[in-house]
């Protein structure tokens, strides 16, 4: 038995690391890194995007948008890609790489998704952050770059993990479109072999796992780091704040 | 007396004129007619509701008005302008709020530099100098470093005076500073405001605490129901105030 997933790992490490590439384009590994990397930076700032918009005074950027997140919050994420996959080159008229197309899937995915845990950590703040930092004379962008968003996206941080964690999860239903990441190429040993399914896809599941709890170890120590700098264990303020960073947690 | 808001003169720092204010079909303020002359300290008084925070805050604009204007040092602060020309405005009037409000992710030095170095473009060296002697100023040189969640509520609302300062503000707004406060950090809030009173600054106080206003203020604002019902130099005012509202107000205070 453990034999078996010695000589696959032997046989595939290859094409589970980089796909058919240089032959054909890059996958395996080394893609769903590229592209969970990808959705993660660029879901980032669009979720604020997002979330300054939903907040926005002006009806033409919060109407829209709130409609965007309720229809994308309310539709599983197969059928956004499927949607995306067969909408995104007919209105292009271009023949759109399945990567691209995962891609731009995902960062409006869980960008939707993080711009409801982004603007719950601004409601949560309360009105007094602002209200001083116009008092001092801050403009509204100023006050949400200094002030607000710096405490906001602080005490989002256990919610973002587990946003990116579920993005890198979410990169295996690029399958469905043939994107090729580690799940298409582990399919492709699978198909090979034909008759160890079973340890095939216990690798795969046992790399994701360590790709997702490495992310979680990660952003654990960063978030460690901050509170140790801001001397958190003393602080007399640390149970009222920690209280919404629970709830929201819990609501994801 | 001229009630138009917007000629430039030099005695009075704050006027304000005919200024309504509603929340949907509630009047919170009605017809306020005052003014802050330079250098004056001038306390308000009245009976919870009655419009003290509202009005205080239609000064720098952090409440809009239905009606009527505000000038400060003879500019219209509620006319139509620029965001920017209205942060430039809001700037250089200071504001203390009851709850502090500091900056809980930044250290003290840093809540007291941030402003002058974001808002008015003041090199960060000059700025951290300005802060630390500020906060020597407040008695809290020994807490730069600290953040505020270790800070008392007391040593929190003097950093926020500190911070409101650090802009080098004419005027300073104060609504109801030591109302969070433990009744024995209320004092040295207040003497940090004595202080600023004592060198000339023009303050503008919403407080319950009537020693305070006895001691230091000019003149006591009594309004009640969103109008200014009495103005009047302390002494007069606690002595023998004339409105029945202002008369049963202090009384209640008594007991
Ligand atoms: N955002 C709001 N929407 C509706 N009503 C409001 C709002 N803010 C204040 N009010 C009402 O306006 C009135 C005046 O409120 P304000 O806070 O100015 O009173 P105050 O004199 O400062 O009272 P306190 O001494 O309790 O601070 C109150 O009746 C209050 O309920
Ligand atoms: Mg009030």
């Amino acid at each position: 038995m453990i034999q078996d997933f010695i000589t696959i790992i032997q046989d595939y490490w290859l094409l589970l690391l980089i796909g058919q590439y240089p032959n054909g384009p890059l996958g395996g590994l080394a893609n769903t890194l590229i592209l969970s990397a990808l959705a993660i930076a660029l879901a980032f700032p669009v979720s604020i995007l997002m979330a300054l918009a939903r907040l926005s005074k002006w009806w033409f950027l919060r109407w829209p948008m709130t409609a965007l997140v309720y229809v994308t919050r309310g539709v599983p994420l197969l059928m956004l890609i499927l949607w995306c996959y067969f909408v995104i080159p007919l209105w292009t008229g271009a023949d759109v790489p399945s990567f691209l197309i995962m891609l731009v899937t995902l960062v409006i995915y869980q960008g939707a998704f993080l711009s409801e845990v982004v603007r719950a950590g601004i409601v949560s703040l309360g009105q007094g952050q602002m209200d001083a930092a116009r008092a001092l004379g801050h403009g509204y962008m100023g006050a949400m770059r200094f002030v607000i968003l710096p405490q906001a996206l602080y005490n989002m941080i256990p919610s973002m993990i587990s946003t990116f964690v579920s993005t890198i999860k979410d990169t295996t239903l690029g399958y469905v479109i043939n994107v090729p990441d580690l799940t298409f190429a582990a399919s492709q040993v699978n198909n090979q072999l034909l008759t160890q399914p079973f340890q095939v896809f216990l690798i795969l599941a046992v790399v994701y796992y360590i790709l997702c709890w490495s992310l979680t170890y990660v952003a654990n120590s960063v978030e460690r780091r901050i509170a140790r700098r801001r001397a958190g264990p003393r602080n007399a303020r640390l149970p009222a704040e920690a209280a919404p960073l629970k709830t929201i947690t819990e609501q994801l | 007396m001229s009630t138009s808001v917007s000629e430039p003169q030099a005695a009075t720092a704050i006027r304000i004129a005919d200024v309504c204010k509603n929340y949907g079909d509630y009047q919170v303020l009605k017809n306020i007619n005052a003014e802050v002359a330079r250098g004056e300290v001038v306390v308000i008084c009245g009976p919870s509701g009655s419009g003290k925070s509202t009005l205080i805050r239609t000064v720098n604009r952090l409440e809009e008005i239905n009606g009527g204007g505000i000038s400060f040092e003879g500019q219209d602060i509620h006319a139509p302008m620029r965001a920017s020309e209205l942060n430039k405005l809001r700037s250089r009037i200071g504001f203390v709020f009851q709850s502090f409000n500091l900056f809980p992710h930044l250290s003290v030095v840093e809540n007291v530099s941030m402003s002058p170095i974001r808002v008015k473009g003041v090199s960060p060296a000059t700025a951290h100098d300005k802060a630390l002697k500020l906060l020597d100023r407040v008695g809290l040189a020994d807490k730069a470093n600290s953040y505020p969640g270790q800070l008392s509520g007391g040593q929190q609302q003097r950093v926020a005076i500190a911070r409101a300062l650090a802009m080098e503000p004419p005027v300073m707004l104060f609504d109801e500073p030591t109302s969070a406060l433990d009744p024995e950090m209320v004092g040295e809030v207040l003497s940090v405001m004595k202080s600023l009173a004592a060198e000339g600054m023009t303050m503008l106080c919403v407080t319950h605490e009537m020693g305070f206003a006895r001691d230091v203020a000019d003149r006591i604002w009594f309004i009640d129901a969103g109008e200014i019902l009495e103005t009047a130099p302390p002494e007069e005012f606690f002595k023998n105030p004339r409105h029945p509202r202002a008369q049963r107000f202090l009384a209640d205070l008594r007991h």
